[in-house]
């Protein structure tokens, strides 16, 4: 069991983030998401000089939780997950998304918002928006083409498949490392005590000025995903196609 | 189409999605999970060889599903 977040900023400015909510395989339920927020501002008021993102060894970040989505099938409540997205691109210092594990729908998408990514060989890497019914959220839309490529993204978006990190390593993205999934965090750390050995100032001003474009991807993402999700979670196949989807998973993980 | 068939369609699925394993190590009475397959693996492995057979069977019909033999008779089922 233990904590569902672990923050550290060691001396050196380097700070790591560790989602570790196994039991639900690091799943935005509405915990999480507020959980996840008020780790990152504490690590900020710490004023690290950059901030590794990691996950469990098996699963980065696994999405959407059910009920949250069957409650947006309802149109009961507003998609939150967005908060995610808006505060991991508006933090003042560099973030590398560590990805050891599986990361999938708004999952990935978290390591869009990043500005330096690693994903493993043997994990999977998927938006599967579609696959449930309803279109991507979260800035997907304009955060996925910068990662991975303009047609690649829109082979993701529209089949839902999850890519194998091998699978992605053929395809020329942008990810930075796909590496077997034990050298990810050496390498992450790597990269991160270069970047410890920089001014913070410096940093951030490059960091507010990097970060202001993809701060605009995302306010152009939120315009389109807002209208299309207001349509496409009202669709009666969204919600059977939650219901039974998500069904089938937690009876194959058990 | 014949079990045989089914079985090794199920197989070069299985070859495809997972690291390290030979055609001739897969074992029909054995979980894909004995090969080290993740509930995403066997997603990707069981859909893809779905697609291939052109069959669709919901996921609840699935679950109790043990073994890759499971899985052919399953298939089969379906087939007929």
């Amino acid at each position: 069991m233990g904590e569902k977040i672990i923050t550290q900023v060691e001396k050196n400015g380097v700070a790591t983030l560790r989602m570790n909510d196994a039991a639900t395989n690091n799943t935005f339920t509405d915990e999480f998401i507020s959980g996840f927020i008020q780790c990152l501002e504490r690590i900020e008021e710490a004023e690290p000089k950059v901030l590794i993102l990691q996950g469990l060894p098996q699963v980065f970040c696994a999405g959407a939780e059910k009920r949250n989505l069957l409650d947006l099938c309802e149109g009961r409540i507003l998609v939150k997950d967005l908060l995610i997205s808006e505060k991991l691109v508006q933090v003042p210092f560099p973030v590398i998304a560590a990805m050891e594990g599986h990361a999938v729908g708004g999952g990935f998408v978290m390591a869009m918002c990043c500005d330096i990514v690693l994903a493993a060989r043997e994990s999977r890497y998927g938006v599967v928006f579609m696959s449930l019914g309803f279109t991507p959220g979260m800035g997907c839309t304009t955060l996925l083409p910068e990662l991975v490529g303009p047609f690649l993204a829109n082979e993701m978006m529209y089949t839902g498949k999850r890519f194998k990190g091998r699978e992605l390593a053929e395809r020329s993205t942008n990810i930075n490392y796909i590496l077997p999934r034990k050298e990810i965090l050496p390498k992450a750390k790597e990269i991160a005590l270069r970047i410890s050995e920089i001014n913070r100032k410096s940093l951030t001003i490059l960091k507010n000025t990097l970060a202001a474009r993809k701060k605009k991807l995302l306010i152009e993402a939120r315009l389109q995903e807002d209208l299309m999700h207001r349509i496409s979670f009202a669709y009666p196949e969204t919600k059977k196609a939650v219901e039974e989807l998500y069904a089938g998973q937690e009876e194959e993980e058990k | 189409m014949t079990r045989e068939e089914v079985f090794s369609i199920i197989k070069k699925n299985i070859l495809d999605n997972l690291e390290d394993i030979e055609e001739d190590e897969i074992d029909g009475g054995k979980s894909m999970k004995d090969y080290g397959a993740d509930s995403l693996d066997i997603i990707e492995v069981v859909s893809c060889s779905m697609r291939e057979l052109k069959i669709k069977i919901p996921r609840a019909e699935l679950s109790d599903i043990k073994t890759i033999d499971e899985l052919t008779d399953k298939f089969m089922e379906y087939i007929k």
